[in-house]
């Protein structure tokens, strides 16, 4: 276990180290600087303002600096607030996109359980047709059709929730609706097929055979059975959260990291876009690295390599 | 025990004739002979949803990229004077489709306010007073092409990496499969975004960032079905045979990959279109005056209040796209499947 | 300076502010309802350090939370702020300042000290002001900021604590205007030096002498609050006891907070504006900004013929632009300076330097010329690349603009939008075809507008360049600089020069359309930043 966490955590230091250099030398070709007002500043002060962001330098210089500030966790410093580092931005923004991203991921995937093994339970049932139709709905609407539809209809004409701003549980429900739709939908269709499966597979039939009552069958057997595969996709789950985040912040004015990143691209604030590139990156490798751990810890029959002797 | 056995008279046989000989050979094959695709068609046929899904994709793609025959306007001719304009149907008077709008309570004829006299347009105008119709057909077709651009390299690129690195094996699959691990740890927006942002947002930008993130599924599914056809005796045999493995991959292993690789692509496309419709929603895709779903949605959604049909349209064609790629995709992996034979 | 106009929501206009005062007469009543209104803003602040602010929306801030040494008032006039009286030497040249006694929030007295203390640091390249060009008129500024000179020699001294006194290069009738705004502000030495680079990186580390005192903004977030200062000079005459400010970026999620009573000001711009035009609180703040197009004519030789100028410039409807495109507050242009902003006499400059062929729209005549101006160039036809900023206005004008110049037979536009930063670095480095600029008046003076055409001046993106020009706009700043009539002509003729010439293409000028809900009242607008001022507002 010691061996092939050690592993896994070197690959995922290489893949950062990776993604920095590779967004580092991308951004380092891109036009833009920190100048708002070029043609009115003096050389001086141009050399002044070089020297803040540390741009005075040679652009190999500039990439260890800049790796060495990413081991210390600074990013450097945002071209958009004056004077303010990357890495306090990012931290200050990051609450509010955990908070609506992990109660979207939580609502989206118990949702998707339930509406998943009623399908496979009921299977070819007008209860079955039902659980597909919502979640192949689900997984076709865009999250920013469904977050412009949610504040309209939720907030505006039914005054359910509060329209736009952040501040209370209140607040996050609508952006955690918009943000739930696409886990919701991917885990119900995994659920569907995984326990359609199970519910076919011989120690069920010895189940039955030995009299065992249904809903004891589905509990005992069924569902937990089903339930280990769907480890495996919260990563990729993770990933739909981080997107969906980037334009339900935006509509619903959620002071988080996804609006801020899709902000920094449209205005070129280069330190902030690399600082949350590897931001994300670090996000979805642990997330993985966790997924991975609990799926050898629940499943038997997966041995984590490194583990075999 | 046998001992007091019936006696056989002569009477119990009879001589075989031509026709019963060949009802009676157990070798011959009633049903007719079909290839893997063959019955995979057959058995496509009977799913319902997908077949109306199919159907559904084909009309999108006919009025999509006969859009020059179906415009009833030019997409990018501006007309502010007819701006804002809602759906109007001649002869056809519900509310929604007859050209008035509620303005502030009541419904007024905007057709008559903004003296159109007898123009006509199927689904409204924009804020220029483009045909919003003609300019959905228009983003229909970008955002297809896009699409079909995009999956199209990202199978080449995927499948042949599947391959080589199945087909190889030992150290250069070990290598090949830590960079999919380490790509698999990016997330793929932010890839994209990176690379429309150093490519200059576009047409190709888009097309290239989203073959270079989605290749990594097809890779990996290629790559497993590889490792198991590798070891198969039709595969000893030519290699035995002395084959090169380029002519083994294309004759023997690419039709044995076909199923996958065409359920992944129904996967990959419906992907490749939201991908595209999100990087021109917030700014960064297909720039002006060209429209796809995705600008078109954006549009619209400033408007919502007011102008809801401005985005109901363009949000129902890419919702449509992408539930009859999905339902196709659901539809092709369910007759591939050896499992669900009857 | 140099707008994007999604930096619209500034502005700030003397028309509205009369409508407010006019509606406000009823004032027995106040005091019953809470003092407390919800303000839209469509950017977070980005810093609190009046020498570093380079956007619309943290100086619409400062000017609620501090007080240079005058305050903007409506009508083109100036209140007392930190300064209750000043004079002005005959020659133009020395300016002083008599202050008053006042007091920063945390109780110390706000002295000439400083004011010397900030101008100073706004100068100095150390600090790497943006804007310190801004002071290129007070003596010596600009050898400071080359670095060339120590910051003490700037040509502002305290003597005494409350009698400041500046020396100017050059006479400046409008620096009274100048002293209005932020980058003009004092600054608390002990606070500055206390927090060095972090001085104004969120609400605590800075120090205020305005009306309100900032609280709740911690650098990066999108919500903060202007709570009333006790320790203003003039805190009785504030009314309001709470102004929550809220960053909303999509222009619908605002829209829709107003009508949920959760905003009580939202800006409006294109559909959104013409459906609520109609609503009792629709209200348009003029403001003095033009939108124009620029022609690269450095790098694009045919751009130098005036023929093909005029024909591009009679081609757009600008009628249609500004009523059925823009669809918000905006206005058809009179000219490069824009309406309303200065007037002597009575007599509004832009109607005196009023030239129709400049902001004529005739797509008739527009074919002519541009076809006579192929002819002089010898050319069949000119393919040109539009660049515009990437924010919602921008697109639609942009759009909206070029098919409007491809109904010129022989020529083809295509549209080129990227963020508003690029595109300022990129025209000021003449990497553009033609561009779409707006520029927003520093102080209602025309000569704000008219400096940008001179041919060496930086932000004449387009490198047009006229001799007669250059001569009167000179001489209105050096022998006529003290001479109100002969300085005023001077720049009626340039400004008639400039759009004969058709140097540039005004498109439209700005309004700000917006929802200000009837009940509150006295929120003073201006044509130029500062914008707002709730200083005079109350709830009724």
């Amino acid at each position: 276990m010691v061996k092939y966490l050690g592993k896994r955590i070197f690959y995922i230091i290489l893949t950062l180290f990776i993604v920095s250099t590779i967004t580092f030398f991308l951004m380092k070709f891109m036009p833009g600087t920190p100048l708002t007002n070029q043609a009115k500043l003096t050389p001086s002060q141009i050399h002044q303002i070089y020297k803040q962001y540390g741009l005075d330098k040679p652009v190999w210089q500039q990439y260890l600096v800049y790796l060495a500030g990413v081991v210390h966790g600074n990013f450097g410093v945002s071209f958009q607030f004056s004077n303010q580092a990357v890495s306090y931005l990012i931290g200050s923004r990051m609450g509010p996109s955990l908070i609506i991203g992990g109660q979207g991921m939580i609502v989206g995937v118990l949702l998707g359980l339930v509406l998943g093994s009623l399908g496979a339970v009921k299977a070819n049932t007008w209860i079955d047709t039902t659980s597909t139709i919502v979640s192949i709905l689900l997984v076709s609407i865009p999250s920013f059709v469904l977050a412009v539809l949610l504040q309209y209809y939720l907030g505006l004409k039914l005054r359910w929730f509060p329209i736009a701003d952040w501040g209370g549980f209140i607040y996050t429900v609508l952006p955690t609706m918009a943000l739930a739709a696409s886990p919701l939908a991917e885990t119900a269709r995994f659920m569907r097929t995984e326990m359609v499966d199970v519910l076919s597979s011989d120690y069920i039939e010895l189940a039955k055979a030995k009299g065992l009552g249904k809903v004891g069958i589905i509990y005992h057997h069924a569902l937990r059975n089903s339930l280990i595969p769907i480890i495996t996709i919260i990563g990729p789950l993770t990933v739909n959260i981080m997107t969906g985040s980037m334009v339900v912040e935006n509509i619903f004015s959620v002071p988080g990291i996804g609006e801020q990143f899709v902000k920094s691209v449209l205005t070129n604030d280069y330190p902030t876009i690399m600082g949350l590139t590897i931001v994300y990156c670090a996000m979805l490798c642990v997330v993985l690295l966790i997924t991975d751990i609990l799926y050898g810890l629940i499943d038997p029959r997966i041995r984590l390599s490194g583990q075999s002797n | 025990m046998a001992d007091n056995a019936k006696p056989i008279s002569t009477g119990d046989f009879k001589p075989v004739t031509a026709a019963d000989r060949s009802h009676l050979d157990s070798e011959k094959i009633s049903a007719p002979s079909l290839t893997f695709l063959q019955d995979s068609w057959r058995r496509l046929r009977k799913n319902k949803a997908a077949m109306i899904a199919l159907i559904v994709l084909i009309i999108l793609f006919i009025l999509a990229f006969g859009s020059g025959f179906f415009e009833t306007h030019n997409p990018n001719a501006t007309n502010p004077n007819l701006a804002n304009l809602p759906p109007k149907i001649p002869g056809i008077d519900i509310n929604g489709f007859n050209g008035t709008i509620m303005q502030s309570g009541t419904r007024v004829n905007a057709y008559a306010q903004a003296h159109a006299g007898n123009a006509y347009y199927l689904l409204g105008t924009d804020y220029l007073g483009r045909d919003l119709f003609s300019r959905i057909l228009y983003g229909t077709r970008i955002s297809l092409e896009i699409a079909l651009i995009a999956s199209f390299f990202d199978l080449a690129f995927g499948v042949v990496y599947g391959i080589v690195s199945g087909w190889m094996g030992g150290r250069v699959d070990t290598i090949m499969q830590r960079i999919i691990e380490i790509m698999l740890s990016i997330p793929n927006l932010v890839v994209m975004v990176l690379l429309i942002l150093v490519l200059k947002p576009g047409m190709s930008a888009i097309i290239y960032s989203i073959a270079i993130t989605s290749w990594i599924n097809m890779a990996r599914l290629v790559r497993a079905q590889t490792l198991e056809l590798k070891n198969q005796e039709f595969i000893l045999a030519a290699r035995a045979l002395g084959e090169s493995s380029l002519k083994i991959s294309f004759k023997h292993l690419l039709p044995n990959l076909s199923s996958v690789i065409i359920i992944n692509l129904m996967f990959t496309i419906p992907t490749a279109i939201f991908f595209e419709a999100f990087l021109s929603y917030i700014g960064i895709g297909i720039s002006a005056p060209q429209a796809s779903l995705g600008t078109l949605i954006n549009d619209g959604q400033k408007n919502f209040q007011f102008l809801p049909y401005q985005m109901w349209y363009p949000a129902i064609v890419l919702s449509v796209l992408m539930i009859a790629f999905n339902i196709l995709g659901d539809g092709l992996r369910d007759s591939f499947d050896p499992k669900s034979r009857e | 300076m140099k707008l994007n106009s999604l930096a619209k929501l500034g502005g700030v206009a003397l028309l509205s502010a009369v409508v407010l005062a006019g509606c406000g007469s009823k004032s027995s009543q106040s005091g019953s309802k809470k003092q407390e209104i919800s303000w839209m803003t469509p950017q977070s602040i980005s810093t609190m350090d009046t020498s570093k602010m380079i956007d619309l929306y943290s100086a619409q801030v400062a000017n609620g939370t501090n007080e240079g040494l005058l305050r903007m008032a409506k009508n083109n006039k100036v209140d007392p702020g930190v300064a209750k009286s000043y004079s002005v030497s005959k020659d133009g040249l020395t300016w002083t300042f008599n202050l008053r006694h006042s007091k920063w929030n945390d109780g110390t007295p706000v002295t000439a000290k400083d004011f010397v203390f900030s101008w100073q640091r706004t100068v100095k390249p150390k600090t790497a002001s943006q804007y310190a060009y801004i002071f290129a008129n007070i003596k010596n500024a600009n050898q400071i900021n080359k670095g060339k000179m120590s910051p003490s020699k700037l040509g502002v001294k305290a003597e005494g604590n409350y009698k400041f006194v500046v020396t100017l290069d050059k006479p400046q009738s409008y620096f009274k205007y100048m002293v209005t705004q932020p980058e003009f502000f004092p600054q608390n030495s002990k606070v500055v030096n206390k927090y060095g680079g972090d001085y104004g990186g969120n609400s605590t580390k800075n120090s205020y002498n305005g009306p309100f005192i900032l609280k709740g903004w911690n650098g990066t977030n999108d919500t903060w609050k202007l709570v009333k200062n006790t320790k203003y000079w003039n805190a009785k005459k504030v009314k309001l006891q709470t102004i929550n400010f809220q960053a909303v970026k999509t222009p619908s999620t605002a829209l829709n907070s107003y009508n949920s009573n959760k905003l009580d000001y939202t800006t409006l711009s294109g559909t959104l504006a013409a459906n609520n035009k109609n609503n009792k609180a629709y209200t348009v703040f003029p403001q003095a900004s033009t939108t124009y197009l620029e022609f690269n004519q450095k790098k694009i030789p045919a751009l130098r013929n005036v023929n093909i100028r005029k024909g591009m410039a009679l081609a757009i409807d600008k009628k249609q632009m500004v009523n059925k495109v823009m669809q918000g507050g905006d206005i058809l242009p009179k000219g490069f300076v824009p309406a309303s902003m200065s007037k002597r006499n009575g007599k509004d400059f832009a109607d005196q330097a009023y030239v129709k062929s400049g902001t004529d729209s005739n797509l008739t005549e527009a074919k002519k010329y541009f076809a006579k101006g192929l002819k002089q160039v010898g050319k069949k036809s000119l393919s040109l690349t539009l660049m515009g900023a990437d924010d919602d206005d921008s697109k639609r004008a942009t759009e909206f603009v070029q098919s409007q110049l491809t109904k010129l037979p022989g020529l083809k536009v295509t549209n080129q939008n990227i963020p508003f930063k690029t595109k300022l670095t990129r025209m000021e480095n003449q990497q553009f075809d033609i561009g779409l600029s707006a520029w927003i008046a520093d102080y209602p003076d025309p000569s704000n507008f008219l400096d940008l055409m001179v041919t060496n001046n930086s932000y004449n993106d387009g490198r047009w360049s006229n001799k007669k020009y250059d001569a009167l706009v000179k001489k209105s700043e050096n022998q006529d600089a003290n001479n109100e009539t002969a300085r005023w002509n001077d720049m009626v003729q340039a400004e008639k020069i400039l759009m004969n010439d058709q140097g540039l293409v005004p498109l439209y000028q700005q309004g700000q359309a917006a929802l200000l809900r009837p009940s509150v009242k006295g929120v003073q607008a201006f044509t130029t930043s500062p914008q707002y001022d709730w200083a005079k507002a109350s709830v009724k």
